[in-house]
């Protein structure tokens, strides 16, 4: 081997730019080792050494190279770990089928926050036809219709108060919400068509076999073409409860009307 | 690399599963500190837990097989040296026969190393001797365990430079083992 001398050279190496005689190692070897780390059957001294090399970075963790191990599963603890996802920690579902049943419950929570969403802004306006305004009441902590308006005990007559928990007017704006919510009940569930919603949604129907036509018939609040049933019969009294904070969102434009009279004061 | 058990590991730790995820940390920690400890030798510690620190947040959200986890672990602690690396405004890529001595890594001496029983931070030490580009590729190649397209992805250059650098880099290496009058 007539290579790079290891001291004294005063003559600069060439070799090594031309590649293959410094080694005599040809480029498909040096590419299968990079790939699959197998020398060649019978290899040179040089090939050994280099498969003996890569062999060496390829080996397994070595104990130095766990220093950071505390910090690192600290930090996975923080951000994935059980504490922090309850619900995910349960390993003993099905792997695959974990991420199908959270994308299901996400779309039943969201067309839930959907089709109460509206609503909800009017509910705690407390500006929703008696009924809804109750189940608003019940189920995201509306003011109650009786709370803090003249009350109209005639709005109320099909709410049958009685002490039990009542459900919405499922031929009301919730009755969308309801038919989701019920559908998935029906191919998922058990205990959840127990609920009073579920309930008074069959008797809305005129029975379970009905739901489904009853459901058919029944539009998606937003998209719905006669929005609400006329105005609402009683406005809110007394002042609002909060106050906006921040600054506005726009500046008066234009010169003052009024200008000031006299030398400002030195001060 | 962990292989065949890699999808079932990597759901498991994005479960929660702190066991999972400890394989998944030791496999890929020593792989990113033999990259580093030639790439960034004074911070590669410090690189490498800022990596992870980036990982474990994006962890519950990563999709892909192995090789796009490494690829993904591999590029944040490339960036992360890149950052290092300008904040120390420290010497540029130069060829390895114009840095002075204090520069070289001490271990490596390549009579030192026994070929039979040759140690990982050895082979480090060597390729801390190339240029590096050179030490660089085939880290990204033989440690990381990416393909010559991933690794061009990753260094910004084309397959073919890669390919050739890749080769250089081995070649020398052969060249400085057996030079060292290590015979087998």
């Amino acid at each position: 081997m007539t290579g790079r001398r290891v001291s004294g050279g005063d003559m600069p190496n060439f070799s090594r730019r031309t590649g293959q005689d410094a080694s005599g190692i040809p480029d498909p070897a040096f590419a299968a080792l990079l790939a699959a780390g197998t020398p060649p059957a019978d290899p040179s001294a040089p090939m050994q050494h280099v498969a003996d090399a890569l062999a060496a970075l390829r080996a397994a963790p070595a104990s130095d190279e766990a220093a950071g191990k505390t910090a690192a599963l600290a930090q996975f603890r923080q951000h994935v770990g059980v504490s922090s996802h309850p619900i995910r920690s349960r390993r003993r579902r099905p792997t695959l089928l974990s991420p199908l049943l959270s994308a299901k419950a996400a779309a039943v929570a969201a067309v839930a926050v959907v089709g109460l969403g509206g609503v909800a802004t009017a509910a705690f306006a407390n500006a929703l036809p008696s009924a809804a305004q109750k189940f608003a009441h019940d189920t995201i902590g509306a003011p109650s219709p009786h709370a803090s308006r003249n009350a109209h005990p005639g709005d109320n007559a099909n709410a049958g108060h009685s002490g039990t928990p009542v459900g919405p007017n499922a031929s009301g704006p919730a009755a969308f919400g309801l038919c989701t919510a019920y559908s998935n009940a029906t191919q998922h569930g058990t205990a959840a068509q127990k609920a009073v919603a579920f309930r008074n949604l069959e008797k809305a129907a005129g029975g379970a076999a009905n739901v489904a036509s009853f459901c058919a018939s029944v539009t998606h609040p937003g998209a719905s073409a006669t929005p609400g049933s006329g105005a609402p019969t009683s406005h809110p009294t007394g002042e609002p409860t909060s106050h906006p904070t921040g600054a506005p969102t726009s500046h008066p434009t234009g010169a003052p009307t009024s200008l000031p009279t006299g030398p400002p004061s030195n001060g | 690399m962990i292989g065949a058990g890699f999808a079932e590991l990597l759901a498991a730790a994005q479960d929660g599963d702190e066991e999972a995820f400890t394989q998944l940390w030791l496999d890929a920690n020593s792989a990113l500190l033999r990259y580093l400890w030639v790439t960034a030798p004074e911070a590669a510690e410090d690189i490498a837990a800022d990596t992870w620190v980036y990982a474990i947040r994006g962890l519950p959200r990563f999709r892909g097989d192995e090789a796009a986890w490494r690829a993904w672990l591999f590029t944040t602690a490339r960036r992360r040296t890149v950052d290092q690396a300008r904040r120390r405004s420290r010497l540029a890529d130069v060829p390895i026969q114009d840095l002075p001595a204090s520069r070289l890594p001490a271990v490596a001496d390549p009579a030192d190393v026994a070929l039979e029983h040759i140690s990982t931070r050895a082979v480090i030490a060597l390729l801390a001797r190339l240029p590096p580009l050179q030490a660089e590729v085939i880290l990204l190649r033989v440690v990381a365990g990416l393909d010559t397209e991933a690794v061009a992805r990753l260094v910004r250059r084309s397959p073919g430079a890669v390919r050739v650098a890749a080769h250089r880099g081995l070649r020398k290496l052969a060249q400085i083992l057996t030079e060292a009058g290590v015979t087998l």
